[in-house]
C-alpha cells in the first residue's frame, strides 16, 4: 500500500538558514573588532575574512535548503517514521505506543503562516537527550492529522483482545470522541508583574548588563568618560540618585518585557489525562504532560514570595530530555498559595497537600551552620589579617550564616501519609515536595562522622526527572526517622503488598 | 551482607599506588625546578612529607576503610548497599524500579579476576565494584531476573 509522505514547510530552510546565522553573529563580530579593516592594497586580502564568512554562509544556505528538500515523514504500521539527512539518509521509526506527547511551539516566523513546530516526545529511555523527533515546521491541519493518526492507532490497539476485559477504559474512548476540556489555570496580567518583579531574572539581567559593558570597557574611551562621569558626581549626590533609580527601573522594565513573552496568556488545562499547558506572546508554547507521567509535585516559595503569600508549582515530568524544557515544569509560575490547593487537589486526587508535621530535633540545629561557620571564620581571620581594620567586619558574616541555617533548621520536616511521603525542606527558597512511594527510583540514608556521634542522618530519595534524577533530601534528621522511612520505603514481600491493596 | 572480594582491596591498593606514583612524579619535578632556581630548602621537604602521606591514606588507610564498609545484600524485592568513606551511604533500590544491569572490567579488575556491576533505575545509577567475575555474572542474572519493571509507574 503506498503510504503518502509529507514534507515539512518550507519555512524550515529559511529557519535553519537564520540559526546558523544567529549563532556566527557574535564570531564576526569579533572579527571585524579584532581584524578590523586594513589596507594592503590587494582587495581580497583585506576582506578574506569576510570573503570565507560569505563562502560559509552560503554553504550554510544551501545545505538547509537540501536538508528541507530531503525531511519526510508518514505514518505506516502504527509508526512515525522519519527519513532525513544531508549526505547520510537516516530514518527513524517511532511506534505510536511509544509516542507520549506532542510539544507545540510556534515562533514568530510561524505563526503568519499558521504554522508549528512539533517535538514528539516518547516515554524516554535516560539516554535520549532531547526531544525524540522535531518536526520544525508543518501546518496546524497536518499536526492534527498526526494527532490523529496516533489516537487511532491507540484505539484500535484498546480494542485488541489482550485489553477486552478492560472494558470500561474501552468504553471511555468511543465515548471521548470530543476530548473534555477543562481549564484548571490562568495567570492574569497582575500576576505576570509579579512573577517578573520577584524572579531572580532581574538580577541576571542586572549582572549581564555589567558583563556586557565590562566586554566593552577596552574599547571605550574611558579617560573622557571618566572626566564626565566627575562632573557628573559632582553635580550632586542627587542625580546619582535618580540615575541608579533610573537604571534600576529599566532592568524592571526589561524583566516584565520577558516575562510577558514567555508567559503571556498562561493556561492550564486537562484535556482527558493530560495537562497542557499554553502560554507565550510572539512565541506561542504548547506542552503536553501525561498525567500518569508525573513523578512529583513541588511546591517552591522563595523568601521574597513566601512573605507576600505567594508560591510556584513545579512538576516533575518522567518523559523529556536533559534540555530542562520538558523535565521540569512549571504548572503555576506564580499564584497565591491559598489559590493553588484547590486546583493541585484536583489534578491529583491521591495526593495529600498537607503541610508536613514532624519537624527535626533541636540538637541537629548545629549542623546546619557549624561547618559553614567554621570556613567562614578562617577566611574571615585570613581577610582581616590582610586588610587590618576593616577585614574584621567579614566576621559579621558568621551571624548570618548562622542565622541562616537556623532558618533552615526550622524549615525542615517530613510527613508519611500511607504510599505517600512528604518533604520540606529550604536553600533559600523554601521547597515542599510530594511524591508517592511508587515514583521514588531509589533512597538513601547518608551519616558522615558527626552525624553519626549524634544519632541524626540525612535522607535523600531520587525523584525521576526528565533523563535525571532530582534528590529531595531532608538534611540532618533523627536518625530513628530516617531509619522509619527507609523502612516504610522498603518494598514488602509480594503477598503482604496484596493485602495492601 | 556480602562484603566484595578482598581481592577489591588489593586493586583499591594498586590505584593508591598508580596515583602515588603520579603525586610523587610531581614533588620530583618540584624538586627539580627548587635546586635549578636555588628555591628555599624546605620545599624538599614538604614534598617529601605530601609524598609520604599520600602514600599512607591512598594506599594504606582509605582503602582499607573502604572495603571494610562496603556490603551489599541483593534480596528477592530490593537490593541494599552500605559503603562510604567519610559519608556513610545506606541506599535501597527496589527490584521493581530496577531497568537494567551491567557488569564492567577495565585492565586491572581483569587482571585480578574481578568485576563491576552497576545498576540503573530509570533515574539512577548504582554501582557495586569488584566481584569476582564469576559472582558478578551470577548476581547480574539474579538481579535481571528479579527485576519487574512496572511500566506506569515510571
Amino acid at each position: 500500500m503506498f503510504k503518502e509522505r509529507y514534507q515539512l514547510h518550507w519555512i524550515t530552510a529559511v529557519l535553519s538558514v537564520l540559526k546558523t546565522v544567529k549563532e556566527m553573529i557574535i564570531p564576526i563580530i569579533l572579527l571585524v573588532f579584532v581584524n578590523g579593516v586594513n589596507d594592503t592594497g590587494k582587495w581580497y586580502l583585506d576582506y578574506l575574512t569576510f570573503l570565507i564568512f560569505g563562502f560559509f554562509m552560503i554553504s550554510f544556505f544551501i545545505t538547509g535548503i537540501i536538508k528541507w528538500k530531503r525531511y519526510v515523514y508518514w505514518f505506516e504500521d502504527n509508526e512515525l517514521r522519519i527519513e532525513y539527512g544531508l549526505f547520510v539518509k537516516k530514518k527513524r521509526y517511532i511506534p505510536f505506543d511509544r509516542i507520549q506527547s506532542l510539544d507545540y511551539t510556534e515562533g514568530i516566523l510561524h505563526r503568519p503562516f499558521n504554522l508549528v513546530k512539533v517535538s514528539v516526545e516518547t516515554a524516554g529511555g535516560s539516554s535520549s537527550l532531547k526531544a525524540e523527533a522535531e518536526l520544525t515546521a508543518i501546518t496546524k491541519e497536518a499536526a492534527e492529522v498526526i494527532e490523529r493518526e496516533i489516537a487511532e492507532a491507540k484505539r484500535k490497539k484498546s480494542v485488541s483482545p489482550e485489553t477486552v476485559n478492560e472494558a470500561e477504559t474501552f468504553e471511555e474512548v468511543e465515548e471521548d470522541v470530543v476530548p473534555s476540556v477543562q481549564t484548571i489555570f490562568n495567570m492574569t496580567g497582575k500576576d505576570l508583574f509579579v512573577l517578573a518583579t520577584t524572579s531572580g531574572g532581574m538580577g541576571l539581567i542586572f549582572s549581564g548588563f555589567l558583563v556586557f559593558i565590562s566586554q566593552f570597557i577596552d574599547i571605550l574611551p574611558l579617560d573622557a568618560i571618566y572626566k564626565e562621569v566627575s562632573v557628573f558626581i559632582k553635580s550632586g549626590i542627587f542625580l546619582v540618585a535618580i540615575f541608579s533609580i533610573l537604571s534600576l527601573i529599566v532592568v524592571w522594565g526589561i524583566s516584565v518585557a520577558m516575562t510577558f513573552l514567555a508567559y503571556y496568556g498562561f493556561t492550564v488545562q486537562v484535556i482527558e489525562k493530560d495537562i497542557v499547558i499554553t502560554r507565550g506572546l510572539l512565541e506561542k508554547k504548547r506542552v503536553t504532560v501525561p498525567l500518569n507521567r508525573v513523578q512529583s509535585v513541588r511546591i517552591v516559595e522563595n523568601p521574597f514570595r513566601q512573605l507576600f503569600g505567594y508560591a510556584t508549582v513545579v512538576i516533575d515530568n518522567a518523559g523529556g530530555g536533559l534540555a530542562g524544557e520538558g523535565a521540569k515544569i512549571n504548572l503555576f509560575p506564580l499564584a497565591k498559595k491559598k489559590k493553588v490547593m484547590a486546583p493541585l487537589k484536583e489534578l491529583f486526587p491521591e495526593l495529600q497537600l498537607e503541610q508536613p508535621t514532624i519537624k527535626l530535633p533541636a540538637r541537629s540545629k548545629r549542623f546546619y551552620y557549624r561547618a559553614y561557620s567554621y570556613v567562614a571564620a578562617v577566611i574571615a581571620a585570613v581577610v582581616s589579617y590582610y586588610l587590618f581594620p576593616y577585614g574584621l567586619f567579614a566576621f559579621m558574616v558568621i551571624p548570618i550564616i548562622v542565622l541562616w541555617g537556623i532558618w533552615r533548621h526550622r524549615s525542615a520536616a517530613f510527613e508519611l501519609s500511607g504510599n505517600q511521603l512528604t518533604m520540606r525542606f529550604r536553600g533559600i527558597s523554601l521547597q515542599t515536595v510530594y511524591v508517592l512511594k511508587k515514583r521514588i527510583q531509589s533512597m538513601e540514608i547518608k551519616q558522615n562522622y558527626f552525624h553519626r556521634k549524634n544519632d541524626v542522618a540525612t535522607i535523600s530519595a531520587a525523584i525521576k526527572s526528565g533523563a535525571l534524577a532530582f534528590n529531595a533530601q531532608v538534611k540532618h534528621m533523627e536518625l530513628r526517622d530516617a531509619e522509619k522511612i527507609l523502612t516504610w520505603y522498603e518494598p514488602k514481600t509480594f503477598s503482604i503488598e496484596r493485602e495492601d491493596q | 551482607m556480602n562484603q566484595i572480594s578482598e581481592k577489591g582491596l588489593r586493586v583499591w591498593r594498586v590505584y593508591g599506588i598508580i596515583q602515588t606514583f603520579i603525586v610523587l612524579l610531581l614533588a620530583i619535578g618540584a624538586g627539580v625546578l627548587t635546586y635549578i632556581f636555588e628555591w628555599p630548602a624546605y620545599i624538599y621537604a614538604i614534598a617529601a612529607v605530601i609524598v609520604v602521606f599520600y602514600a599512607y591514606f591512598f594506599v594504606y588507610l582509605f582503602p582499607k576503610i573502604k572495603w571494610m564498609r562496603w556490603r551489599y545484600e541483593v534480596r528477592e524485592s530490593e537490593i541494599e548497599l552500605q559503603h562510604g568513606l567519610f559519608i556513610v551511604k545506606r541506599t535501597l533500590i527496589p527490584m521493581v524500579r530496577v531497568q537494567h544491569v551491567d557488569t564492567s572490567q577495565g585492565p586491572i579488575l581483569r587482571k585480578y579476576g574481578l568485576a563491576g556491576i552497576t545498576i540503573s533505575t530509570a533515574a539512577t545509577n548504582h554501582e557495586i565494584p569488584a566481584l569476582i567475575v564469576a559472582e558478578a555474572d551470577e548476581l547480574r542474572s539474579r538481579i535481571s531476573g528479579l527485576a519487574r519493571v512496572a511500566d506506569d509507574d515510571v
